[in-house]
């Protein structure tokens, strides 16, 4: 009875903690939305007229009230995870929906990117012009030109062909119709990548409402990506996408080999009428099927952003089987022909546009932290050169755990935060490229080291609060 | 009885040697490795921990110093105006710092601009006025645009323009020291 009266009391407490917790989310994202549709602010890029109509409610959104509506979020998440496997589903899932629908009605957020992959696009299609070859200088006279940041101007796009192609079917739309499109698209990126990582931690016998937690209501993934509208969480869908495949036909596969597990449980109920023999041969293929698919969404992820080939070595040397490397090769040949078809030699070029993009210097970076820390005024080239060899030991270190039987998600996750930490060049978005595979991996080990690196970003972002400049 | 897939990879790689043969599962037994390594990890995230923080102070610093940039500025000029570009020292980087401003009122840039020279600690909230020169409106801070240099900007050589452009409004030197 005693025992029965202390649950209870833990259950009502623990609702109420994650009823205040949930409303400093939505109140701290309502005020980063309301206050930066205002715009005129440092950290609302300048754009078109798409969140006027919820101008009124709030104020200029400074750097005071993003940075303390910032960590109020963060610290919320941080309860919010500890509670994750006390609050029910549909308050998880209702939670994650409202947060990102709050962010996709407002402004663009922190970011002028948004505006770049415009440009690139109205470049190829209104104007005629090679985004591989030329920067958005070269159409100064299009509407979404006084959008792009100033640093970007004269930069040919660094991003693959296939997100490319897939801004094109937007420019015809004009600037804010294609600013829509952009946001949409960052929107059912990040659903999907949400479902897949849900549908993935569940096969893994992990908890899906806490993986959905840790990426849906991150700060970063809510705030910076899908506020800027980043390509990054289409990249991620496909990697996502890849790795659901690859679960699929592993569950496939688990039957001919016997395997127990809830998992394969249910796909062998669904064998089980027929023959067997059939259903299994059928298994074999559909689970080779699937690794084909899974092999080339990898390649998918890759022709969006470079930095999705990563997957790949992993995928390769855990599976070891012909299937995902056939469905690689030939998404590769088929995307590198149509890259070079619409967009010349450049367009399949991807390494030079990732070795441009590596040798570029920013604040928020490791390294250029560190470099401060021995006294350096920032990193030089041989930091760079050091910074390659690290990542080079780490990854070969990653590649002979996973033929050893390490986690193949787990060391595609490491690698991918490893970019981002040793890369000169940080940018908030990078840190989600490892969230979702880092969420649902078996080493737990890795999804603490993405929101310590998130965290020690988010920091960083902190000196204007303790000493603003006016 | 077909051989299982799992049995037939085995096979396959069985010409090499035990320790770089594929395995399906990590072995029991790593766990000095995965002691390493997750000693390694909580190292890094440390010293990554207190290279931000280092950072975070030393921007609080620089911020600190740029806000005394800007009140030094306004004392010294009487122009309370908000649009103020500050350039740091970023070839010997020391902490001296160029603040420019309008003359008189404007947009950015649109009028003639003084630039002041500012060094030394933040005292009372200000520092020292240490040079300082004028800019022709529309024109970027470069040596060939400088005219009428004072104090260190003067004895430095900073100045390309030899007289005033035409149509300059006065440009008196403006008094060195803490305001």
């Amino acid at each position: 009875m005693g025992k029965e009266r202390a649950h209870e009391h833990t259950r009502h407490w623990t609702t109420a903690l994650a009823g205040v917790l949930t409303l400093v989310l939505l109140a701290a994202t309502l005020e980063i939305v309301l206050d930066g549709a205002v715009g005129h602010s440092p950290l609302i890029p300048k754009s078109p007229d798409i969140a006027s109509w919820l101008v009124g409610v709030g104020e200029r959104l400074g750097y005071r009230v993003f940075l303390i509506a910032l960590l109020s979020y963060s610290g919320a998440f941080v309860g919010i995870l500890l509670l994750a496997r006390r609050i029910s589903t549909r308050w998880a899932i209702a939670l994650t929906v409202a947060l990102q629908l709050i962010v996709f009605v407002g402004p663009v957020l922190i970011s002028t990117d948004v505006f770049s992959y415009i440009a690139y696009a109205r470049m190829g299609v209104v104007h005629a012009v090679n985004p591989y070859l030329h920067g958005p200088t070269s159409i100064a006279a299009d509407p979404v030109y006084r959008y792009v940041g100033k640093d970007w101007v004269k930069v040919a796009t660094a991003y693959g062909p296939l997100y490319t192609l897939l801004s094109y079917p937007l420019a015809p739309l004009g600037v804010v119709g294609a600013l829509w499109g952009m946001k949409l698209e960052a929107l059912a990126a990040s659903a999907g990548t949400l479902a897949l990582t849900w549908r993935c931690a569940r096969v893994r016998g992990l908890d899906p409402k806490f993986a959905l937690i840790v990426v849906g209501v991150n700060p970063l993934w809510v705030i910076y990506g899908l506020g800027g509208a980043h390509n990054d969480l289409i990249m991620t869908l496909f990697l996502m996408g890849a790795v659901a495949l690859t679960f699929a036909s592993e569950q496939r596969n688990a039957v001919a080999g016997g395997v127990s597990g809830e998992a394969v449980g249910l796909v062998t109920q669904e064998a089980g009428s027929g023959g067997l023999r059939g259903e299994i041969e059928r298994a074999f293929q559909t689970g080779s099927r699937r690794e084909t698919y899974a092999g080339a969404a990898v390649v998918g992820a890759t022709l969006i952003k470079a930095t999705g080939i990563v997957l790949l070595p992993f995928m390769l040397l855990s599976r070891r089987r012909l299937a995902p490397l056939i469905g690689a090769a030939v998404a590769a040949v088929i995307g590198a022909l149509i890259a070079y078809v619409v967009f010349g030699v450049h367009g399949v070029d991807i390494v030079s546009a990732l070795n441009r993009d590596a040798a570029f210097v920013g604040t928020d970076s490791f390294p250029t932290e560190i470099a401060h820390l021995l006294g350096k005024p920032g990193v030089f080239p041989i930091d760079h050169d050091l910074l390659k060899a690290g990542l080079v030991l780490i990854v070969l270190h990653l590649m002979w755990r996973t033929w050893r039987g390490y986690d193949w998600v787990a060391a595609s996750a490491w690698t991918l935060l490893a970019i981002a930490v040793t890369s000169t060049w940080l940018l908030a978005w990078y840190t989600l490229w490892s969230l979702p595979l880092a969420a649902i991996s078996r080493d737990r080990r890795v999804l603490y080291a993405t929101l310590a690196v998130q965290a020690l970003f988010v920091l960083h972002q902190t000196a204007p609060l303790l000493a603003p400049v006016s | 009885m077909s051989e299982s897939p799992t049995a037939a990879k085995r096979e396959a790689w069985g010409r090499l040697p035990e320790w770089a043969r594929p395995l399906e599962h990590e072995r029991r037994g790593l766990g000095s490795l995965r002691l390493a390594e997750t000693t390694i990890l909580i190292l890094l995230v440390i010293f990554l921990a207190v290279a931000t923080v280092n950072d975070v102070v030393q921007q609080t610093h620089v911020n600190h110093r740029l806000k005394a940039d800007l009140l030094t500025w306004r004392t010294v000029t009487g122009h309370d105006y908000v649009n103020l570009a500050t350039e740091q020292d970023v070839k010997t980087y020391s902490t001296r710092d160029t603040v420019c401003g309008n003359v008189s009122p404007g947009a950015p840039g649109e009028r003639a601009q003084v630039c002041l020279m500012l060094a030394g600690a933040v005292v009372s909230g200000v520092r020292s006025v240490s040079g300082g020169y004028y800019l022709a409106p529309y024109k970027a801070d470069l040596r060939a645009n400088r005219y009428k240099c004072f104090g260190l900007a003067a004895e430095t050589n900073l100045c390309g323009l030899s007289s005033l452009p035409v149509g300059s409004p006065p440009s008196p030197s403006l008094p060195l020291g803490r305001p």
